[in-house]
């Protein structure tokens, strides 16, 4: 019973484990490189030209956004600045934004990194989840900024008493407790007006980025957003 | 890329449930298949249960077949999932194959 | 087989080990309880509102439960070492300090986060306070402090393995932890692009569970396997090998089913989709292996007269087998029905994922680390058969019961937002509430709770068996 068989050689699996890995391992490797390349944010000039970037620039706050079907894509996908009528976005139509529509790239940038970092400082991730990750004690946040309960027909605007869905936004967040919308509410984290507005810039591009069609038929039911 | 006339089909809202169940099935059944088959071999069972386990796996294969469709995969996706249940029906086999050859190498 | 290795008696990197093992159990506890009060609030919302509110309690649970896993593989990876390696693990003195460093700063963490819990948004809160992003909320500090503890037993592991006896089971650890280590480190930045953030985010969630420590498990079942049953160490480390290739095959890209909606590109569908379907094969595998590895034991046994049970450690192997099985059960089966891009379409963000996150970090680790608990406590106790007691058997069935039904309830739970958040409302904030407000989200939320305490009750017997059994008259000596 002596024979040698390769099935049975611990050094023979012992190599393809570490082929096996290696492979995987650099396959993974190259695609980050593609992936990054795809996924690095965009700039002022990407939306002045009319390129679409799956994270777009900062300014993209400037922009009207919404969230329509794409044909092609075969899903929804976030439209910025008007439809052209086939599922993509013209870049034409603004939106004023805390009564500005004008954020040079320097402002907008720094908006949206006073935003992420407060994001992170209030721990949002662990009641909410973002791009669908995080935790499920609170709603998704990843088209929030689309969410037709802040929008012109929404009850948030009226209960927070502000005529725009920024400031509607931002006043929530710096007095959750008083604007109960369930049972469960937010707590007070000691969110500052200039925070909130960060956080609101942060959702708002947060909205913008392309999430491959998730969530699917979002606000669909309650109008608004994709019916216009 | 894809066609323009193919919009990804919507899940029917009924066929959420039958997806879920039959996806949690497969590996059950794959389980029961691959348990049964490596009882019979280490004659932990009779032999004639290796019928049983053949059977299993065409539960497995079935039920992978009617997630996939329900959910109306892609063609790749479906390749995927041929090849996943494939692999499944060989896997004992395999792993068998090659613990036993090297329980004789060494115990003889 | 007389070596004093073999007993934690006389050895240094065992006595190490059994602290690591007691801090993990600590760990262990603080990550039930903080459950236990999330879960409360599930049910009634205002409990502990503004005092320990929900992300609190949250951030401690699961980083309670990452830290006490981390400390229970160092432990388990000390208490292997000279058994496989045949010497005194190298630098145990400096394994020993960092073992109070890491302790230390992990009580400074908690701290913080229970009594500071949130910072303003600037960068000194990200360095000292939370770094805000689940599982590795850890503020900056701690992170480098763990890098260089992870470096301080990596380095112990090397040089022991290098020195004395490097068999199949110290090689696979050796690589497998430098990975574990390394990857802490794409963690470790700021970014203002959130879809960056979450790609290498992914990178230490995703190849830590779903790649490196399945790798580590493994390689403590072989482990586990040669100890308790005397499995033929050929074999087994033959069947490890196969298991590194198939786990690293189908893990390392299997990442793409994290990568489908966070604006990363269409192609992960595909990848997701492939090596997620690849991913339950190993599981299956490592099933078969050990019932293949007992029935042949048992039966070689059998055949030389012998009908007593080869098995020395009744109750580290039943959860060595609950291992087995609850990684094919919460990894497989609960992870395999929501990872098809689209059915996850639906699924992601809900507590679809939250069931199979619970079954999947209990049956896949948990149920191995508090196996090695046992070999630790049959170790230092010169037990050489060690039997059930009654309290084990509690233990084992409340805490594995518990964590079924657990399960079941989450599904439950995110089958109805499923159903109603996601296919009828479209994801909205109000859909998102009515989904929660529906009778069988609620009551589903309700048995999680009442789970929660039959696990939590479990969890208590489990420590006191494991503090007494030990002495108990009924094992073999």
């Amino acid at each position: 019973m002596a024979k040698k068989s390769v099935w049975s050689d611990n050094r023979f699996w012992q190599r393809s484990a570490t082929w096996v890995t290696g492979f995987a391992s650099i396959l993974l490797i190259w695609l980050t490189f593609d992936t990054s390349a795809q996924i690095a944010m965009g700039n002022d000039k990407n939306l002045k030209d009319g390129v679409t970037k799956r994270v777009p620039g900062p300014t993209v706050i400037n922009y009207k956004i919404t969230y329509e079907m794409s044909n092609k894509r075969g899903h929804e996908v976030p439209i910025i600045g008007g439809n052209d009528g086939k599922g993509n976005s013209l870049f034409q139509q603004k939106e004023k934004f805390f009564g500005r529509d004008d954020y040079s790239e320097k402002e907008a940038r720094a908006l949206l990194h006073l935003g992420k970092l407060g994001s992170q400082a209030k721990n949002c991730m662990d009641c909410h989840t973002l791009l669908g990750n995080g935790a499920y004690y609170a709603p998704d946040l990843t088209k929030a900024w689309l969410d037709p309960a802040w929008g012109p027909d929404g009850a948030m605007q009226a209960l927070t008493g502000k005529n725009t869905k920024e400031e509607a936004m931002a006043e929530f967040l710096q007095h959750p407790d008083q604007y109960p919308t369930h049972a469960r509410m937010m707590p007070n984290l000691g969110i500052t007006a200039k925070e909130a507005k960060g956080l609101v810039a942060f959702l708002k591009h947060m909205s913008s980025i392309d999430t491959n069609g998730f969530p699917r038929n979002f606000g669909k039911i309650k109008g608004a957003v994709h019916g216009k | 890329m894809i066609d323009p006339s193919v919009i990804r089909p919507e899940i029917a809202l009924g066929d959420f449930l039958p997806i879920f169940v039959s996806s949690a099935l497969v590996l059950v059944f794959g389980g029961f298949y691959v348990g049964i088959y490596t009882a019979v071999k280490v004659k932990m069972l009779k032999p004639w249960f290796i019928a049983l386990a053949y059977m299993f796996w065409l539960l497995t294969a079935y039920c992978l077949y009617l997630m996939g469709s329900l959910m109306h995969v892609g063609e790749f996706t479906a390749k995927a999932l041929v090849v996943a249940a494939i692999g499944l029906i060989l896997l004992p086999h395999a792993v068998y194959y090659m613990q036993d050859q090297v329980h004789k190498k060494n115990e003889h | 087989m007389a070596s004093k290795y073999l007993t934690g008696t006389g050895s240094e990197s065992k006595q190490l080990a059994t602290w690591y093992f007691t801090f993990a159990a600590i760990l262990f506890g603080a990550q039930l309880l903080f459950g236990l009060v999330a879960a409360t609030q599930y049910v009634m919302p205002g409990f502990l509102y503004g005092i320990l509110d929900f992300s609190i309690a949250r951030i401690i649970h699961i980083n309670a439960l990452v830290v006490w896993m981390v400390f229970a593989m160092f432990g388990s990876v000390y208490w292997l070492l000279p058994d496989e390696t045949g010497i005194e693990t190298v630098g145990i003195k400096i394994g020993k300090l960092l073992f109070w460093i890491f302790a230390a700063a992990i009580v400074v963490v908690v701290l913080v986060f229970l009594f500071i819990q949130v910072g303003k948004a600037d960068a000194t809160t990200i360095w000292f306070i939370t770094e805000g992003r689940e599982y590795i909320e850890a503020p900056r500090w701690a992170d480098w402090g763990i890098v260089v503890v992870a470096l301080g037993f990596v380095g112990n592991l090397f040089l022991t393995g290098m020195k004395g006896k490097q068999t199949g089971i110290v090689t696979v650890l050796m690589a497998d932890m430098i990975a574990f280590a390394g990857l802490y480190l794409a963690g470790m930045f700021f970014t203002d692009n959130i879809s960056v953030d979450q790609y290498w985010w992914w990178w230490v969630i995703h190849l830590w569970v779903e790649a490196t420590w399945e790798v580590f498990v493994g390689a403590i079942a072989a482990y586990g396997l040669i100890k308790m049953l005397g499995a033929h160490r050929q074999v087994v480390e033959m069947w490890l090998w196969i298991e590194v290739a198939m786990l690293f095959g189908s893990g390392i890209l299997g990442l793409g089913h994290h990568y489908f909606w966070i604006g990363t590109p269409e192609y992960w569908w595909e990848i997701g989709a492939l090596f997620s379907a690849l991913e339950p094969l190993p599981l299956v595998a490592m099933f078969v292996h050990v019932l293949y590895d007992w029935g042949k034991t048992q039966g070689s046994e059998e055949e030389k007269g012998n009908t007593n049970s080869v098995i020395n450690n009744k109750p580290a192997f039943t959860w060595f087998v609950l291992n087995a099985f609850g990684n094919f059960l919460g990894a497989g089966v609960w992870g395999f029905f929501h990872t098809l891009p689209q059915i996850n379409l639906y699924t992601h963000g809900t507590q679809f994922t939250s069931a199979h996150g619970h079954l999947a970090f209990f049956g896949a680790y948990a149920t191995i680390l508090i196996g090695m608990f046992y070999i630790a406590v049959q170790g230092t106790n010169g037990i050489k058969v060690m039997k059930h007691t009654r309290a084990s058997i509690w233990a084992t069935s409340m805490i594995t019961g518990g964590m079924m039904g657990m399960t079941v309830a989450l599904t439950i739970a995110g089958y109805v937002q499923v159903i109603v958040s996601r296919a009828q409302m479209g994801a909205t904030w109000a859909g998102y509430f009515d989904g929660q407000s529906g009778m069988w989200f609620q009551q589903a939320m309700d048995w999680r709770l009442i789970m929660g305490l039959v696990i939590f009750t479990g969890f208590i017997i489990l420590a006191k068996d494991l503090l007494t059994t030990g002495k108990n008259p009924v094992h073999e000596r």
